[in-house]
């Protein structure tokens, strides 16, 4: 039988409300600091929700003629250019003449195009009395659009301009599938390596909704923690006196290379990306059933692919994303698939600290993963105070001194019932 | 050859017909549905045209009335999507077989039916729902975010998800298994069949229902791609002298793909299988195409490589064709780069259907499949003057016979993508 191509995750990346690089994201994962504040990009002074983990003081990655893509970069497709290059360079590897062609690219992509301002400015030329006029748009005397921010406003313009910038020529692709779309993209680029259809993959997710009208989305549907006087404290994973998460923004990528390949030039792994799961709840747009139907797959599906039992996995990264339905339905999926070693395994949420990064969520939570498995440390579930009594999981609440992970597991859940889990292996108990 | 992943149904929408035979129809008798756009006061436009859907029938989606109350409020982009993937999974009678099994063996074909979806994303104008309360705040932000829900449906955000067609098939029929929606330009629908393909191959499902769907005419777009000279203000004539650019196009399409083995298992006809697939970038930038084709030769490459199949088999090529100068002709090059003097008929459907963006590689997977089934190859009616330098002897305004049971479909969109399919016909009466 033929051996199955494996994955190693050999580069990282992070632009993330805590940090604009992997070092800084670990080290305030690691000291139990928030990166949720008032929210400081626009004045939300009129929403419920004032609070968000936006990123800070940012400043893209890019030199020479690489600024000049920036222009085609909307803001959480800058933070993608910026965590790519920092994977590219932490692995030591990145596209030439001779591997190009076989360098992919698969990117959890964010739903926002158009920039605030830009539909305010369209607002007062072509809507002034909020109904557009759109015959004003072809008025002769309207001068032509800016073909740049039309690009910009692509659904796949961050792909576009991640293959360009790195010269990636192989397969590539853009996914959606709302806070799941990180860990699919991931998994995606996995199953691609195994099949031979790259030796590299840049592999990651990208998202930025803390704007008028991303706030307002979430502020509509009640999704989002008001507890806008106590910012470090509302984003409270499986805490009994949870009320909604937190918007955070930012881009995680990695590098995936096929193992053997990877072993033969001393790449340093963080991890075997080891198992993918996907599945769907079929249940309600923004929620699993209670029992965890639907995560209960994803996690099954994802331990069976890599060929782990459920008392092998040291870590559970949660989706944890501090709402009542999602927190108790991943503890009863956690629950089932288990048993008894549910009790044991220690599970944290980084939300709690980082926001929810909606589309780059399961990105950078893959990240965290990997780190976790390479620095044999765990960052803690913060402002768990009070266990919800149907959340009785082994939480990380404090930080422990060291703590040798064998199996990870990363799990990301989306609106629209995609739900998402990866596994990740010690490359130590990785064979070969 | 490896064709263990076969089609047993499809269904399709678009300006020429609400089914895969009626657009075929509508392809053979040479007519094309553009006409001026509906939902926007087009008249002074100087590109107005479009191809839209005339009517979507609601009832034909989903029986269930709560549920078809919950899916009207979508999108148009989505209630295409849905259209055509129910067309597809009704005549796939997957869901009758479903209901004669046990409780049991119907959650695990639950589980073992994938999902994977291609669409725009979001497009210019789900963010006009905004327009209202901007117009009103008169640029005070405060203000803004404490009227919006006054002017702005609270399940905006739940609308706009470009995942709503993969959510509600799984609410719909209970499916469960592995899933994917893919948000890449006009490769999406593409990359939607071949993600399920490879899904099946890997042994993730037994099943997949894949669906490309785009509703891309909004406002902006049709001014952006005007200005960028892409737009034709009358007909679209790929590979034409003439040509001048695309008509923007709305519609869907879906497929059944399933492994032999669980076909068989519930004694369903084949319609064909995918055969091999090709995935590649030019990496050159959101709006760039290489003038010598050389993403979209390399993707035939691979795909007919995948699927073992010479370029001397191929009986037709769907062609990309959108009918724009640069990339028919880079098109041409990347045909004849890799069939040399030998290139079976070619032809687009793009002259009929508009170009249909996310769904486009979708609906011409399908179509292409009906054509082998039939043995031909549509014309492109609206071919005047062959390009010179566009394959002028393989491309036709009337129909030609199929050269083999065999078509290559071809698609590309922003960034540069290219993707390829290899798709062969089965044989009537196969099952």
């Amino acid at each position: 039988m033929l051996v199955r191509r494996r994955v190693a995750i050999t580069g990282l990346g992070l632009v993330t409300p805590l940090g604009n690089s992997t070092a800084t994201t670990w080290r305030a994962l690691m000291a139990g600091r928030s990166g949720i504040a008032p929210i400081r990009g626009f004045d939300a002074g009129g929403y419920p929700v004032r609070i968000a983990a936006e990123v800070k003081d940012f400043e893209p990655r890019t030199q020479g003629a690489h600024h000049k893509l920036l222009k085609y970069a909307v803001r959480h497709a800058a933070f993608a250019l910026s965590a790519a290059a920092e994977a590219i360079d932490d692995a030591g590897v990145g596209p030439c003449a001779e591997t190009a062609n076989r360098w992919g690219c698969v990117a959890g992509s964010g739903m926002m195009g158009v920039a605030f301002d830009e539909l305010a400015q369209f607002q007062r030329r072509f809507a002034s009395g909020g109904k557009l006029a759109a015959h004003a748009l072809f008025d002769p005397a309207t001068p032509a659009p800016d073909p740049i921010a039309y690009a910009r406003n692509q659904a796949n313009a961050g792909l576009a301009l991640l293959v360009q910038r790195f010269g990636i020529r192989g397969y590539a692709s853009s996914v959606h599938t709302a806070c799941a779309s990180g860990g699919q993209a991931i998994g995606q680029a996995m199953r691609l390596i195994r099949r031979g259809g790259a030796d590299f993959v840049l592999a990651g997710g990208f998202d930025s909704m803390i704007n008028p009208v991303g706030l307002a989305g979430f502020c509509m549907l009640g999704a989002l923690s008001t507890d806008n006087d106590m910012p470090a404290r509302a984003s409270r994973p499986f805490d009994r006196s949870r009320n909604g998460f937190v918007l955070g923004e930012g881009a995680g990528f990695l590098v995936l290379e096929e193992w053997q390949a990877a072993r033969r030039r001393g790449a340093r792994i963080y991890a075997e990306l080891a198992g993918d799961g996907n599945s769907l709840s079929s249940y309600r747009i923004t929620d699993s059933h209670p029992s965890g139907d639907g995560p209960i797959q994803a996690m099954r599906w994802a331990l069976a692919d890599a060929g782990a039992r459920p008392s092998e996995v040291g870590y559970i990264n949660a989706h944890g994303t501090s709402t009542l339905m999602n927190d108790r339905s991943e503890c009863a999926a956690v629950r089932s698939v288990f048993g008894p070693h549910a009790a044991r395994v220690k599970v944290s949420s980084t939300k709690s600290l980082m926001g929810h990064l909606v589309s780059g969520a399961g990105a950078v939570e893959a990240a965290v993963c990997a780190l976790a498995i390479h620095h044999s440390q765990l960052p803690v579930s913060a402002n768990l105070d009070q266990p919800d009594p149907q959340c009785d999981l082994n939480f990380v609440r404090e930080p422990a001194a060291s703590c040798r992970v064998g199996i990870a597991m990363s799990n990301s859940f989306g609106f629209g019932g995609s739900n998402s889990c990866l596994i990740f292996r010690n490359p130590e108990d990785a064979a070969g | 050859m490896n064709d263990s992943i076969v089609i047993t149904a499809n269904g399709a929408i678009c300006a020429a017909g609400a089914a895969p035979e009626q657009i075929l129809r509508t392809l053979r008798d040479g007519h094309t549905g553009f006409a001026p756009l509906r939902e926007w006061d087009s008249t002074t436009w100087p590109a107005p045209l479009a191809a839209g859907v005339e009517r979507i029938d609601p009832a034909a989606i989903f029986e269930d009335r709560k549920l078809l109350k919950s899916v009207q409020r979508l999108r148009r982009t989505d209630l295409l999507g849905l259209y055509a993937a129910s067309r597809a999974v009704a005549a796939s009678g997957i869901a009758w077989y479903r209901a004669a099994l046990d409780e049991g063996r119907a959650a695990e074909f639950d589980e073992a039916t994938a999902v994977f979806t291609g669409c725009g994303g979001v497009a210019y104008h789900y963010q006009y729902d905004y327009l209202p309360a901007l117009a009103a705040a008169e640029g005070n932000l405060r203000a803004f975010g404490e009227r919006l829900s006054q002017s702005v449906n609270p399940t905006w955000l739940l609308q706009s998800l470009p995942n709503n067609v993969l959510c509600y098939l799984g609410i719909a029929y209970g499916f469960k298994g592995a899933n994917a929606c893919i948000t890449n330009h006009s490769v999406s629908g593409t990359l939607a069949i071949i993600e399920a393909w490879h899904a099946l191959r890997e042994g993730a499902a037994d099943r997949a229902i894949a669906v490309g769907h785009d509703s891309p005419m909004d406002p902006e777009a049709i001014l952006n791609l005007y200005h960028l000279g892409l737009l034709s203000i009358d007909l679209v004539r790929p590979f034409d002298a003439g040509r001048s650019g695309c008509v923007l196009g709305e519609g869907a399409a879906a497929m059944v793909l399933e492994t032999r083995v669980a076909a068989e298992a519930r004694g369903a006809p084949e319609l064909g299988a995918i055969l091999g697939t090709g995935v590649t970038t030019e990496a050159g930038g959101v709006l760039a195409v290489r003038p010598d084709g050389d993403g979209e030769a390399r993707a035939i490459e691979l795909a007919l490589q995948e699927a073992e199949v010479a370029p001397s088999d191929v009986g037709l090529i769907a062609a990309h064709g959108n009918g724009t100068i640069n990339s028919d002709l880079s098109e041409a090059a990347a045909i004849r780069r890799i069939f040399g003097s030998e290139i079976p008929p070619v032809t687009s459907f793009k002259w009929a259907l508009g170009h249909t963006m996310a769904a486009a590689g979708a609906i011409d997977a399908v179509i292409a499949l009906g054509c082998l089934r039939a043995g031909i190859v549509p014309g492109i009616a609206t071919l005047r003057d062959p390009d010179p330098q566009c394959l002028p002897h393989s491309i036709s305004a009337s129909e030609t016979a199929a050269r083999g049971d065999i078509a290559l479909v071809l698609g590309r969109g922003f960034g540069g993508m290219n993707t390829a399919l290899v798709i062969k016909a089965s044989p009537d009466g196969a099952s």
